[in-house]
């Protein structure tokens, strides 16, 4: 069986259509998505009548017709920011009140999901490939509802997953981050959490753990050390450990097969911890670059037989 | 569609979200490029210090110019970081962007001239070695048409392999610029004498391996405090020094270094001995020379590839300074840079107007020529006095308490310590890269699991460093090779200076979705012409270095010839071995790099 996992997309419209068609390309049997797909951020496109404004990377252009709106549309959502048309008034509105900026931070997350479910539901139908996406700390928790309902991707997080015999375990959530995202827990308790999941795994060495969060420790866990301040400590080069103990310590005590990771965008790899292949291909979503790992299992034996991180 | 400044109303909205960060302080992007383009430990070291060999060229013009060269490379650096950001550096540059026919048009180019010089050296004659540089240039074209081959070739030996050279320079440097001095002035005749040796030498690289292997071990962000504190340390003894030979006389120096000639080493009138050595000893004839401020004389280019010993490397610690989010954070990179190639130009050149004030600008070469000609066995005269002229030491005389010295020198060690911890994180850095792309054994990636040490990684350096040191230390053939560890590195900035100036044109996508897409030069882009200088002067002084014999090194010297040959011979053979090793396993290392379609 070969797995093809990503993670940490973060909105990238040009990285989603490549995890769809990824099946088919590499000639995988499942694909799985390890959270983090909503975007981090609205460009709004402000104008009207045929002529608008918008700064991306601090660079102001000025558009004029629907063609070249679309194009930098386009090139804003391959980015992972989400594009979004304001008046001059709407724009005013923004600034001042910030329920609306929440509001359609909502709408514009809630339709890319939709929209790429039923991109999913396209592309896979008849591939025979199989396709779950769990989402993870930075998602909120209305996405959940709409992937479930997607006729050809499966919704991983909580839920027990049958791969020709192996068990996919998922979470995405994380040990506490600076950010204060939706879906963090204390260590207890994300260990309490893991455990309810496994607990109904018949035999764990034939578990596949999709835990969003690296174990501590890991290699697939090192980030730039972030002051008080939030900017970086010493230009980005101290980096350190942020995985979770948690998981770490589930990883070691029930020895999956494999266990697949993302959060750390910096942090691409594979260890070996105990008996299990730890991986994290890391994230490079807004050059439109999909990394990803290929994993390819025995599953009679419970055994990676091979892996290869690739930037696709 | 048109471009302007920026607006004023919010570009963006954010949400809360893992990863937003409000960027990275400019001073530390400096300081990282300062400490890299390392004034003392580097340029005192071998740059400034071989002004003897051309002594009518200009040796400020030669800084300056070796600047303006660098300054291009800084820009194109830049330019790859924002297109690229988090990437990790010339590894991954390389291998995303040098593919196809501009990959295998270069990578023929380089195994072709790769064995044509090894041919040359081993005098082959022409069949051999015209038709071992067509077989060199088919392997270089198969290693560059896929993405992958090439990068790995020129990244391998240049963050990973020649550093296991660099690992005895570094001791070499704490010998003759903290040990010895710092022996000498706390008068330990013995030390002074058994550092000296090839011994000395040996157990001096051998600390420096274990401090260096102990730095990655201790991890950069305990490091990075290190760093902090060395430069306030480095800066404020640079400082000290440069007050000392500002307010000292010609004079008063010349009585001073007579002073601690006879004190500490025993040798009566050391300055006028010093100068009539370098002028009669038949290896350096250096008669004199006056510093002339503005001159352009005779030989100033070719003194840029000696100037390269310390310039080179403004973007030594460039490649993890966060998301570049936009033009701001761009030029806060480039800023870094550039001034850290800049004030070190700066106060190099303050240091040569003082060295030629105070110390006298013929004493000062005499000091370094007749050193440099006893250590690179040019000579067999040993200097008359028995340790290398270390500005600092010097500068030092100038106070008559040997323990004042003794403070300045620990106080100059800092410029070693916030530097030295770097040299083996780049290797660790690139061995993992190759180890995550299937490209090395799976252990070369692991960590330990209690503090994470790269331990496989760590070894794959320090066994080739501790070969090099020995080599470097009782092969008197070795030690000329010293500049090979700064060409080996330059032909890997070489690579990424191409990468830079094709990238808007192969990888249309991700440049124009930079915020360097918006920089452009007389129609064009700006990181394309940057790389094309850049391109253009690295290729310039590397046909210096493998062809002018005052280098040491090229084809002037056999064995850095066969030197070169093996390192890249091995990084070649260790990737076809691998794609041979891995398709039998069943991982087809061509995957790595091959695009999804997105439609």
């Amino acid at each position: 069986m070969r797995v093809f996992f990503a993670t940490d997309i973060h909105g990238s419209e040009v990285c989603w259509r490549k995890f769809l068609n990824a099946g088919a390309f590499h000639k995988a049997d499942v694909l799985i998505m390890g959270g983090d797909m909503t975007g981090k951020a609205m460009v709004p496109i402000t104008g009207g009548n045929g002529s608008w404004r918008v700064t991306l990377q601090e660079q102001e252009t000025v558009l004029d017709g629907e063609a070249e709106v679309a194009a930098m549309e386009k090139r804003i959502a391959d980015r992972g920011y989400y594009p979004i048309r304001l008046s001059p008034d709407e724009m005013a509105a923004s600034q001042t009140d910030p329920s609306l900026v929440d509001a359609r931070f909502k709408a514009e997350m809630l339709g890319q999901v939709q929209r790429w479910m039923d991109l999913a539901d396209e592309r896979l139908a008849g591939k025979g490939i199989r396709c779950i996406v769990s989402p993870a700390n930075d998602d909120i928790f209305e996405i959940d509802p709409i992937i479930a309902a997607a006729k050809l991707v499966e919704l991983g997080e909580s839920n027990l997953i049958d791969l020709e015999g192996l068990a996919l375990v998922s979470t995405g959530w994380a040990n506490p981050t600076p950010w204060n995202t939706f879906r963090e827990l204390p260590e207890p308790e994300l260990r309490e959490r893991i455990d309810g999941l496994v607990k109904d795994v018949p035999d764990r060495r034939r578990a596949i753990f999709n835990f969003h969060a690296p174990p501590f420790g890991s290699n697939l866990d090192n980030a730039p050390k972030i002051g008080a301040d939030m900017k970086y400590v010493s230009g980005g080069q101290a980096l350190i450990p942020v995985g979770s103990h948690s998981i770490r310590d589930a990883i070691l005590e029930y020895g999956p097969v494999l266990s697949l990771h993302g959060h750390i965008h910096e942090g691409r790899g594979a260890v070996k911890l105990g008996k299990t292949l730890s991986v994290n291909p890391g994230s490079s979503y807004e050059d439109g670059v999909l990394q990803a790992a290929i994993v390819d299992l025995d599953v009679k034996k419970a055994e990676v037989k091979r892996y290869l991180l690739i930037n696709g | 569609m048109t471009t302007g400044e920026v607006a004023k109303a919010p570009a963006l909205f954010l949400r809360n979200a893992t990863g937003l960060v409000k960027g990275w302080s400019g001073f530390d992007a400096f300081a990282y490029s300062f400490m890299s383009v390392n004034l003392v430990c580097l340029g005192m070291f071998y740059s400034l210090a071989i002004f003897a060999y051309v002594p009518e060229g200009g040796a400020i013009a030669s800084i300056v110019v070796t600047a303006l060269g660098m300054t291009a490379m800084a820009i194109a650096y830049a330019g790859l970081i924002a297109v690229m950001p988090r990437a990790g550096g010339d590894y991954v540059w390389q291998t995303r962007i040098l593919d196809g026919i501009p990959g295998a048009v270069l990578g023929a180019a380089f195994g072709f001239v790769a064995v044509f010089l090894v041919g040359t050296a081993l005098a082959l004659g022409d069949v051999a070695t015209y038709g071992g540089g067509v077989l060199g240039g088919l392997v270089g074209a198969f290693l560059g048409i896929k993405r992958g081959g090439l990068g790995f070739v020129l990244s391998a030996t240049g963050w990973w392999f020649i550093l296991a050279l660099w690992a005895p320079i570094y001791g070499f440097i704490l010998k003759i610029e903290f040990v010895q001095p710092l022996a000498a002035v706390l008068g330990w005749k013995a030390g002074v004498d058994f550092f000296g040796t090839a011994d000395g030498t040996f157990a001096v690289s051998i600390f420096t391996i274990v401090v260096t292997s102990g730095l990655v071990a201790l991890g950069m962000a305990g490091y990075a405090r290190i760093q902090r504190w060395s430069l306030y340390v480095g800066l404020i003894a640079l400082a000290v020094m440069f007050v000392l030979m500002l307010l000292s006389s010609q004079e008063a120096f010349k009585a001073a270094y007579d002073r601690e000639g006879l004190n500490l080493f025993g040798v009566s009138g050391a300055y006028d001995a010093t100068i009539a050595q370098a002028a009669s000893d038949p290896a350096s004839a250096y008669t004199g020379s006056e510093l002339n401020p503005l001159g352009f004389g005779e030989g100033t280019l070719l003194l840029v590839p000696f100037m390269l010993f310390f310039l080179l490397y403004p973007n030594w610690g460039s490649t993890l300074y966060g998301e570049v989010r936009g033009a701001g954070d761009f030029r806060k990179v480039l800023n870094g840079m550039l001034g850290g190639i800049w004030v070190t130009v700066a106060l190099a050149i303050v240091f040569v107007f003082l060295a030629a004030k105070t110390f006298g600008w013929t004493f000062f070469n005499a000091s370094n020529v007749t050193y440099v000609n006893w250590a690179y066995l040019y000579t067999d005269a040993a200097p008359v006095v028995p340790i290398w002229g270390y500005p600092p030491l010097l500068a030092s005389y100038l106070i008559d308490s040997h323990i004042i010295q003794a403070i300045i020198i620990l106080a100059f060690g800092a410029w070693w310590l916030g530097w030295t911890g770097t040299l083996f994180l780049s290797s660790t850095r690139m061995i993992f890269a190759a180890a995550f792309d299937r490209v090395l054994p799976e252990w070369a990636g692991r960590v330990s699991e209690g503090r994470g040490v790269p331990w496989a990684a760590l070894v794959l350096i320090m066994v080739p460093s501790v070969v090099l040191s020995w080599f470097y230390a009782y092969d008197a053939n070795f030690y000329p090779l010293t500049l090979d560890a700064t060409l080996v590195i330059a032909v890997t900035f070489f690579g990424s200076s191409i990468a830079a100036t094709i990238l808007p044109f192969w990888k249309r996508d991700i440049y124009n979705a930079s915020p360097v897409a918006r920089y452009q030069v007389l129609g064009l882009p700006l990181i394309s012409v940057a790389g094309a200088i850049s391109t253009i002067f690295l290729g310039w002084v590397l046909y210096l270095w493998l062809t002018n014999a005052l280098y040491g090194i090229g084809v002037g010297n056999v064995n850095s010839i066969l030197f070169l040959g093996a390192l890249y011979g091995a990084a070649a053979v260790l990737y076809i071995v691998a794609r041979f090793v891995r398709r039998s396993q069943g991982v087809d290392l061509d995957a790595i790099h091959a695009q999804i379609p997105a439609e």
